[in-house]
């Protein structure tokens, strides 16, 4: 089980974090980049030898290559995800938008796109560890910018004002906020509004309600402030830092 | 006709002579169910394994052959009892039915398996390509990742650096959309989409820029949602590559426009700029892949793809890129795409 946080109780990382990437080069560049949060960084260059790395040092978090000689990215997220809650942060090539989509709904929780630069690598997981920790929120007020949901009363204040939202679009909020932060690919997102329905070809609704719910909560819905499209991946609540 | 051909035919004709044969041997014995029956045998035989020609032709000749050997009066093509006019006849059409029922259901399968085929080729061609990718991409990665962990020491030059590593990949990532759309590897995700997502997006992606502030974004009819058939990502890129190149071409602080409305059947974009337009004798040649601009352009240079690129996303995708010139002298490229109404 991972912990919420990275540091012990003097503020030192204590955590680890395991890089799988054939490339040594960039083996090296990503555990420099996590030297700072976390105590111990272990690499491996094959997806098999990633996965017996996972099992023997349980690391809280794994930033995961796609393009793995020996296992696809897919399976090796999802052989983690049977035994383990870490944090998987994807790294992948462009023009994979099929695919970014298909591992964030394998288990995958975030993705940096190759090449990348360090800064975007550290901030993504300083990102992924603010959102674990933050699980812990208790209450069921939810606070972003202008924008206030009270989940028990079913509410949603802008600017302290209320705002009107269908049943649908109130769950597809709803989703959002308490996802913040996160890419929800469109499949998860109509999963969590639609359960049991075929995603199939009313993935058009998602759209229509995505669009309206824009103009609802956002000043300007052509640019958005709240609901940030990840082209041909899904949505992201933006999470106020 | 080949060989093979040739000695199926042969073989047809063979089979439906020796069968006549011995029919005519027991005919005292046989009665018309029989022979039709034998015959029909015979027919979907040659249908099965020589085609629906070779299937036709047999049926005639048998057909013939039912009426002049075993329908009396024999040796004639007259026919006595009025009746067996109608097994001749549905022992005719029976033949070509069938024949016409095994030609269909070969050509089916035929058609599968050249559509199987298309797919494995394709699969094959996206799997080098994405591989490709990959390979050009991982060096990229170092650069710019050694180029950032030098930086706090102070050498400006690793700026430098990590600005041309960006360079390198925006030209990779050109070619490999020129190779995609060349080789018809393209993968085409088509879908009901918002016209007040994808200008949103735009939106998104000019945000890093410290002149983002001259892109203006409006839609022609605020108060409806618009609508339209399109692959999101490869939408976004030639919006996305129509407004760097305003950025480019007109360097100054003048509005880019970027407005998105329905009209009929039909969802278009446009994006303007407030330049000098593009002259009449280059407004087709700028569509072409590698083409130059004879006039000056500032900032890096992408090697002239970005056009063509952005036609061939939006023809992969049944629309249409084209150029008109502005009121104000400057250039606007609209690009039409399906509209829908979800």
């Amino acid at each position: 089980m991972s912990s919420l946080r990275t540091c012990d109780h003097n503020g030192m990382p204590s955590q680890t974090a395991l890089v799988i990437d054939d490339e040594a080069q960039i083996r090296r560049a990503v555990s420099h980049a996590l030297s700072e949060d976390f105590a111990k960084v272990v690499e491996a260059a094959t997806g098999a030898d990633g996965l017996r790395l996972n099992a023997l040092e349980k690391p809280s978090l794994i930033v995961l290559d796609l393009g793995l000689p020996d296992l696809s990215g897919i399976s090796v997220a999802e052989e983690i995800r049977k035994s383990s809650d870490a944090m998987i942060l994807v790294l992948s090539a462009r023009h994979a938008d099929q695919e970014k989509a298909t591992l964030l709904d394998a288990g995958a929780d975030d993705y940096v796109t190759k090449p990348f630069s360090t800064l975007e690598l550290k901030a993504r997981v300083r990102a992924l560890l603010r959102r674990a920790s933050s699980h812990r929120a208790t209450g069921t007020t939810i606070r972003h910018g202008t924008l206030s949901m009270d989940l028990d009363a079913r509410t949603l204040l802008r600017d302290g004002k209320l705002v009107h939202l269908t049943p649908t679009e109130w769950e597809l909020v709803r989703v959002l906020m308490t996802n913040a932060g996160r890419t929800m690919t469109h499949r998860q997102l109509f999963a969590a509004v639609w359960p049991g329905r075929q995603y199939g070809d009313a993935q058009q609704y998602l759209r229509v309600h995505v669009a309206n719910v824009r103009r609802k909560i956002e000043s300007n819905a052509l640019d958005p402030r709240y609901i940030f499209t990840e082209p041909g991946v899904g949505y992201r609540f933006a999470a106020s830092q | 006709m080949t060989r093979a051909h040739a000695s199926i035919w042969t073989l047809a004709f063979l089979s439906l002579t020796a069968a006549t044969i011995a029919l005519f041997a027991a005919r005292n014995q046989l009665g018309e169910a029989h022979v039709a029956l034998v015959f029909l045998l015979v027919v979907l035989g040659a249908s099965a394994a020589g085609g629906r020609v070779l299937g036709m032709t047999t049926a005639l000749f048998a057909f013939l052959a039912f009426d002049w050997f075993f329908l009396p009066p024999y040796n004639t093509l007259l026919v006595r009892n009025p009746f067996d006019w109608l097994v001749l006849f549905v022992f005719l059409i029976t033949s070509i039915v069938a024949a016409q029922l095994l030609y269909r259901a070969r050509s089916e399968r035929a058609a599968v398996e050249r559509a199987e085929a298309l797919r494995e080729a394709d699969k094959l061609k996206d799997a080098l390509l994405a591989s490709l990718s990959h390979d050009l991409r991982t060096p990229l990665t170092t650069i710019k990742a050694l180029a950032h962990e030098l930086q706090p020491l102070g050498d400006e030059r690793t700026f430098i650096i990590e600005e041309q590593a960006d360079r390198l990949n925006r030209l990779v990532t050109n070619l490999l959309e020129v190779a995609r759309l060349e080789g018809g590897a393209l993968p085409l995700d088509i879908q009901i989409n918002a016209a007040d997502d994808l200008l949103g997006a735009v939106v998104q992606q000019v945000a890093g820029r410290p002149d983002q502030d001259r892109l203006k974004v409006s839609l022609d009819d605020p108060a409806t949602l618009s609508f339209g058939r399109f692959d999101f990502v490869h939408s976004l890129r030639i919006l996305g590559n129509l407004v760097d190149n305003a950025f480019k071409h007109v360097p100054d602080t003048s509005p880019i426009e970027v407005t998105g409305g329905v009209e009929g059947e039909v969802l278009i974009f446009r994006v303007s700029d407030h330049g000098n337009g593009i002259p009449v004798v280059e407004r087709d040649g700028v569509f072409t892949p590698f083409y130059r601009s004879t006039a000056k352009a500032s900032g890096p240079r992408s090697g002239g793809l970005g056009l063509s690129i952005a036609r061939g996303l939006a023809e992969a995708q049944g629309g249409t890129l084209t150029y008109r010139e502005h009121d104000s002298g400057g250039a606007t490229f609209e690009l039409r795409l399906p509209a829908a109404r979800p």
